[in-house]
């Protein structure tokens, strides 16, 4: 009945249908209260973004599955220093399914429980240890992308051919073995234990990686032990509890029909083929998974779980990532088969039409069996251990058992034959080669980006096939390159690109808004606005990451201009209070309830939507009771709630509040903003760029250079921050090293006039007139239409005493229609052309 | 031509046409600019103090206590250009205590304060604005530390006075620091600023 339940209980995960589950494992739960069932109740909640149920029911439970669960839903709940301490205690209580190796265990699920790890330091602001337990995971898993992208977001990757590095190629062999086998013993069928691992080039040609894990347990044959054991992975045949969960006997066929997930339709053929042979064959544990994945976070999450995890979380992930375009299309698909030895090995044949499979029947070797030993030699001749097997107890083998399975790895043997299999150890090197080479590629690229060296980022990513290239993540990524080299007609053309690709991706959207915001397409803006607030409510609850956001100010600002309504909150509180009120006194008056009072519940709603929405969606949380501040400023609304904080806000989410607060004047709450988006992220050189701009206004100049240096520190190649950082030094006159900055910053970027405008300022600033005159009209040729730039050129000749080119060019830059506020000084200048000297502190 | 016709229309409005409009209308390139200002009143009744003025709120109103000219000064930290003033007053609810005649000064301090406009309200509902530009476009803007709004005499002789809002608007901060002119080509504006 356990049995029963625990697979009705996966295949409604595979299915989605988390409720179901739900319930189904709370009976199971009920009935045989292990901590194996409650890992899987709590990963049905998990699943369901339950994490608080997960959190209750997980709350001091030892063993490395459960904590790492109980990490998971600390994490989410944001309970960090909880997860922290789930995640590595103080004492190593358990010994007993995590005795496969000291290394992978010392945090629960190895390199994810590392990530995890490194996660939760870096919200809470402990770099060194964020970088080291991220270094760790990658060690762990070569392939963990995640782990990468963070320590790329942490600056703390000097190359990329350190990781991805071929030498990585054998250890990801070895471990696909090791997954296998741990994966094995963790869930307590070591009994046969059938570790194939292969390479398979798909028929798209995507290299891909293919896993299959096949745990076997048969009643029959429970007495046997056979370990495969490899270099560091040391199966132990320390009987764990967890066995006997699986073999409560139970009719095969009926568990395989409930087992076989959609994607196996091929193999389930096989399968039903082989219960049917087999029909005698009592054998409990059927599971089976094919769980196509592309995400290495996942894969190394899923490492070293259970086998029932496997077979609930994969084939959720898988569904739900195939349903995005393959944004990189290294795709791992390990397969958990855990079926009696006999079905286990048609399933291995049933499956050799898609992948070069190899399997390691342990049983069959007690059987000698030749062709099957012959094969499972080849298999591992290369760079592999072979397999050594724990004889001990291969003598209570039971002979019928023996024999099914002797038949069974012929038939196994035959379809792996007749499928034409052979060279499966290159292919599966070769395959773990290109994919550790595409990875290279991509991990350079992501680091150069990181490091703000977008144009060579951009040559790496144009390395990238067009297959590979035409992703949405390839496509925002060189978008927001472009983004960072100021080239916003470019970002916007890869963005668009990114869209059309993938048009539910959120990722980069947040600097795609800021690019058509830049550009000043208010159209586009507020389409993009619409679009993605659309997709956001389709899928409400899609942001595992509590830092995701993507309604960054300008997006944000345009939500708001359309949904916030202009009166006060409190007044409408009331409002609603009275309506309610006449509501509840009689129906009649509901019907009769005018217009305008509609209207204004309407509104209501709105705001509260919006303002939910955007609590929702960029990871802010409220403390404490707070007022609602509208602004009309600026020609738009803005909306904030005073005592915000954001927790584990990534940069963006704390940034985009800080903007309003600056152009609002309001210094103080836009400096704290800042300095929370730097405690999130001090890389966020946006947020000293911001610091130093208040800085530069309040005219704290020596303040303001610091904070632009640390910017420019961040991103060396910014031709704007350079240029700001030359204006806060020719504040502190100290001129000289203005100009040189100036310099910098003209060959930086030849597109970016500023610096020659700033250049002519200050040359003006140093009284040498005719060299700020020469790079003005310069720079008037590249940019007719700047008005500033005859102004100054006016005040240059007022200066000279030039009154005639003063006029003109002041007449000039008035035609240029420029604000108000400098119409009345270039207005003012003219009419005291010919007084001396005494207005010029406004000009 | 404009100008001055602009002018004709401000001595027209400032000599006893202004009434109020429902919308508070106000151009793009203006802000309000008194928030970090120092706000206080010559006189009021409890409960209806100089908060009153700045809560965003219609319904609730400033009310004078004592003997005219009403005065409201707003004090700033430093020195600022402005350009409009603007009240809500509604005749229909405060009959009496609408502010009939406005005189609008400013200067360094309480001590130097020169009346630089004058208007007079004609049964007025709604935003009023009062622009405090000159005739010359050197006078777009006046640069002060302090305004002073005094309520020179109500409708129907009435003694005490009620104005529900006040706002102030200046011209927007140039969104480069330090700048003396604004960018106005989209080549400047584009590099001008990070995000």
């Amino acid at each position: 009945m356990e049995t029963l339940m625990v697979d009705r209980v996966q295949s409604s995960l595979r299915l989605l249908m988390y409720s179901n589950a739900i319930f189904l494992c709370e009976r199971l739960c009920a009935e045989f209260p292990s901590e194996l069932n409650l890992q899987l109740l709590a990963t049905c909640y998990l699943l369901n973004n339950q994490a608080y149920c997960a959190y209750q029911i997980l709350k001091g439970t030892k063993m490395p599955q459960s904590r790492y669960l109980f990490a998971v839903s600390c994490f989410r709940m944001n309970l960090l220093h909880e997860a922290e301490a789930a995640l590595c205690p103080v004492n190593e209580p358990n010994a007993e399914a995590c005795n496969l190796s000291t290394m992978y265990f010392e945090v629960p699920n190895g390199a994810a429980g590392h990530y995890l790890l490194g996660l939760i330091y870096r919200f809470t602001g402990r770099r060194a240890y964020a970088i080291d337990h991220f270094t760790q995971a990658l060690a762990i898993d070569p392939l963990l992308w995640a782990a990468y992208e963070e320590l790329c977001a942490l600056g703390a990757v000097e190359e990329s051919n350190e990781y991805f590095n071929d030498v990585y190629a054998q250890r990801i062999q070895q471990q696909h073995l090791s997954d296998s086998s741990s994966h094995n013993s963790s869930t307590g069928s070591e009994y046969c234990s059938l570790p194939p691992s292969a390479a398979v080039n798909s028929v798209d040609s995507v290299p891909r990686q293919s896993k299959q894990f096949l745990a076997n347990s048969t009643r029959e044959i429970s007495t046997l032990q056979q370990g495969v054991v490899f270099a560091k992975v040391q199966t132990t045949n320390s009987g764990t509890s967890n066995l006997s969960q699986f073999n409560t006997p139970s009719p095969a066929a009926t568990q395989l029909s409930g087992v076989a997930p959609p994607p196996l339709c091929r193999n389930a053929q096989v399968f039903l083929n082989a219960a049917s042979s087999d029909g005698s064959m009592k054998s409990n544990l059927n599971l089976a998974v094919q769980a196509p994945r592309r995400k290495f976070m996942d894969e190394g999450k899923l490492r070293k779980v259970s086998g029932r995890l496997f077979s609930d979380s994969g084939p959720r992930r898988s569904t739900r990532l195939s349903a995005e375009a393959s944004i990189i299309a290294n795709s791992n698909a390990p397969q958990v088969g855990g079926n009696g030895s006999n079905h286990s090995a048609k399933f291995l044949g049933g499956l050799s039409s898609s992948s070069s499979a190899k399997a390691n029947l342990a049983s069959s070797r007690s059987l000698t069996f030749k062709k099957g030993q012959s094969w499972i030699a080849e298999s591992f001749e290369e760079g592999r251990r072979p397999e050594i097997f724990d004889d001990s107890r291969t003598e209570n083998m039971a002979t019928t058992s023996s024999s099914i399975s002797m038949s069974a790895d012929g038939r196994c043997l035959e379809q792996g034959k007749a499928t034409g299999d052979l060279a499966h150890d290159s292919r599966l090197m070769s395959g773990t080669q290109e994919l550790l080479g595409l990875l290279r590629i991509f991990g350079e690229g992501y680091r150069l980006s990181c490091l703000y060296r977008c144009q060579e980022a951009l040559e790496v990513y144009l390395k990238l096939s067009q297959k590979q290239f035409n992703t949405g993540w390839v496509l925002s990524q060189v978008g927001r390159a472009h983004f960072e080299l100021v080239d916003y007609f470019e970002a916007d053309h890869f963005f668009e690109l990114a869209r059309r690709v993938s048009p539910c991706t959120l990722e980069g959207m947040d600097t795609y808004s800021t690019v058509l915001y830049h550009l000043k397409e208010e159209m586009k803006l507020s389409y993009l606005a619409q679009e993605l607030i659309s997709v956001d409510r389709l899928s409400p609850q899609a942001c595992p990451r509590p830092n995701w956001c993507v309604l960054p100010m300008p997006m944000y600002q345009h939500m708001v201009h359309r949904y916030v309504p202009k009166r006060k909150k409190e007044k409408r509180k009331e409002e609603e209070e009275v309506k309610e009120e006449s509501v509840e006194e009689d129906g009649v008056q509901r019907v009769r309830k005018n217009k305008v009072v509609e209207e204004q519940e309407e509104a209501v709603e709105e705001e509260e939507e919006a303002y939910q929405m955007f609590v929702a969606h960029s990871g802010w949380r409220e403390v404490g009771g707070s007022q609602w501040h509208t602004y009309k400023e600026e020609g738009t609304w803005a909306m904030g709630r005073s005592n915000w904080t954001a927790r584990n806000g990534g940069g963006p989410c704390v940034y985009l509040s800080k903007d309003w607060y600056v152009t609002l004047e309001d210094f103080e709450n836009g400096i704290k903003c800042y300095q929370s988006a730097l405690q999130a992220d001090d890389r966020h050189y946006n947020s000293w760029y911001g610091l130093g701009v208040v800085y530069l206004r309040q005219e704290k100049f020596e303040f303001a250079e610091h904070h632009l240096r640390r910017a420019y520190n961040i991103n060396p190649r910014s031709s704007v921050l350079m240029c700001y950082l030359g204006m806060a030094l020719h504040s502190l006159k100290r001129n000289q090293e203005a100009l040189e900055i100036m310099e910098q910053a003209i060959s930086a970027d030849k597109q970016n006039p500023l610096p020659v405008y700033q250049k002519a300022n200050i040359l003006v600033s140093l009284e040498r007139y005719d060299e700020a005159l020469k790079e003005l009209d310069q720079l008037s040729e590249s940019a007719p239409h700047e008005s500033s730039i005859y102004a100054l050129m006016g005040k240059i000749y007022k200066r000279l005493e030039m009154h005639e080119k003063a006029m003109f060019y002041f007449g000039l830059a008035l035609d240029l229609k420029p604000p108000a506020a400098d119409v009345a000084t270039i207005k003012a200048a003219m009419e005291k052309l010919y007084l001396p000297d005494e207005m010029d502190d406004n000009l | 031509m404009a100008t001055e016709s602009d002018g004709e229309e401000e001595t027209a409005t400032a000599t006893g046409k202004l009434t109020g409009s429902p919308q508070l209308s106000v151009d793009d390139d203006l802000r309000e600019m008194a928030k970090k200002a120092a706000w206080s009143v010559s006189s009021c009744k409890p409960g209806n103090g100089v908060l009153s003025l700045r809560d965003e709120n219609l319904d609730t109103y400033w009310q004078s206590d004592g003997a005219q000219p009403h005065l409201v000064n707003i004090q700033f930290q430093k020195k600022v250009k402005l350009q409009l003033v603007v009240l809500y007053v509604d005749f229909k609810l405060d009959e009496s205590y609408t502010p009939s005649k406005i005189s609008i000064r400013a200067g360094d301090g309480f001590h130097n304060l020169k009346e630089i406009k004058t208007v007079e309200l004609v049964k007025p509902v709604g935003w009023v604005h009062i622009s405090l530009s000159g005739n010359d476009p050197r006078e777009t803007f006046i640069h002060t530390f302090m305004l002073q709004i005094a309520v020179l005499s109500n409708h129907l002789n009435g003694r005490d006075t009620h104005i529900r809002q006040i706002k102030i608007y200046g011209p927007r901060p140039n969104p480069v620091p330090l700048q003396p002119f604004h960018f106005t080509s989209k080549e400047f504006i584009t590099y001008s600023v990070l995000r």
